[in-house]
């Protein structure tokens, strides 16, 4: 039951914002001459954007996949997800304690999780595995099936309409933030982030949104423990 | 084994980890202890860094949109989930007033 309400839920806008950023990642792998195979395996298995984005320019960088530097591109793009150590640290007691929590394992990423940490605070604790697991199996499905149809559309998808689809992502996510900032806990945190923004401007772009998000996050928890958690 | 396949694989493995890591080190741990708070709220600044990086100064394709239609798009879009409520129709309205402000200006 639960599991069904959750997968429904993902269709709305949670699939919109997925399915616009895949399809423009779809599309990227097919410009940068890599197979449908790889771009399936990237937005399935890696299955978060930052570092998806991150390894295809590696790829298309002069010289290609051919000359492609291995390490510094697995550094740069894994960096760049290294957001999921923190987001599966949040996220983890709120999948319970056992070993099925595992099972959300593939799920982690920015769409599920952040949903999950607006919905799972209000389910009852047997219900919550559940939900996670319908809400990121039905975004991750969305992700795979629009990958596909990005890299058959390619050649249509490209200038003022590309820039459009990777436009979805940042918004969605600045609802869903709009909605976190009833809490003054996460409303800290989202001030501060900003604040520490202009960092991925002086930074190495790999390191860069880490740095910030580790510098606003560490202050936001700060002040919020200097406030008695208020 | 080529050069790209290679990555992929070493970056699904490090991700892999990065997610297992999380899971293993917070799994017994109850949703307020300080850690997990921290961790949270790591995260929270780490997406709120992303969409202000990506409104003010995106790269790539993204730069494409003039920077008034980002910023117009991400108001609308915030100010119609205000008045409104809802998650898709505040979206899609951002996203056709950014669209709109995109092609008066080329």
């Amino acid at each position: 039951m639960m599991f069904r309400s959750a997968c429904r839920e993902a269709l709305g806008a949670p699939a919109l914002a997925m399915a616009a950023t895949f399809l423009a990642f779809g599309a990227a792998v097919q410009a940068a001459g890599l197979g449908l195979g790889w771009g399936l395996a990237a937005a399935l298995l890696v299955y978060g954007m930052p570092g998806q984005m991150v390894l295809v320019t590696a790829v298309t960088l002069p010289g290609g996949a051919a000359s492609l530097a291995v390490g510094p591109a697995v550094l740069g793009a894994a960096t760049a997800n290294a957001r999921f150590l923190p987001m599966a640290v949040a996220l983890s007691p709120w999948l319970g304690g056992g070993a099925r929590r595992w099972w959300g394992l593939p799920f982690i990423a920015v769409t599920p999780w952040a949903m999950a940490m607006r919905r799972l605070p209000g389910l009852p604790e047997a219900s919550r595995l559940a939900w996670f697991l319908g809400f990121g199996l039905t975004s991750w499905l969305v992700a795979g099936a629009a990958t596909l149809l990005g890299h058959a559309m390619a050649p249509l998808v490209e200038g003022p309409l590309l820039a459009l689809l990777l436009f979805v992502n940042p918004l969605y996510f600045a609802l869903i933030l709009t909605g976190e900032m009833r809490a003054i806990a996460s409303r800290r945190a989202v001030i501060c982030g900003c604040c520490a923004a202009p960092l991925v401007l002086f930074l190495p772009a790999g390191w860069a949104l880490l740095a910030a998000g580790l510098l606003g996050g560490t202050l936001a928890f700060l002040w919020g423990e200097r406030h008695g958690r208020r | 084994m080529g050069g790209a396949d290679l990555a992929l694989l070493l970056l699904i493995l490090a991700c892999l980890l990065l997610r297992a890591a999380g899971l293993l080190l917070a799994g017994h741990l109850r949703p307020d202890h300080p850690f997990v708070r921290w961790a949270a709220s790591v995260a929270l600044a780490t997406l709120a860094a992303f969409i202000a990086a990506a409104v003010a100064a995106p790269s790539g394709a993204l730069a494409g949109i003039p920077w008034g239609a980002r910023l117009a798009g991400v108001v609308v879009a915030i100010g119609w989930m205000l008045w409104r409520g809802g998650m898709l129709a505040p979206l899609i309205a951002g996203l056709g007033a950014a669209a709109a402000l995109h092609f008066l200006a080329t």
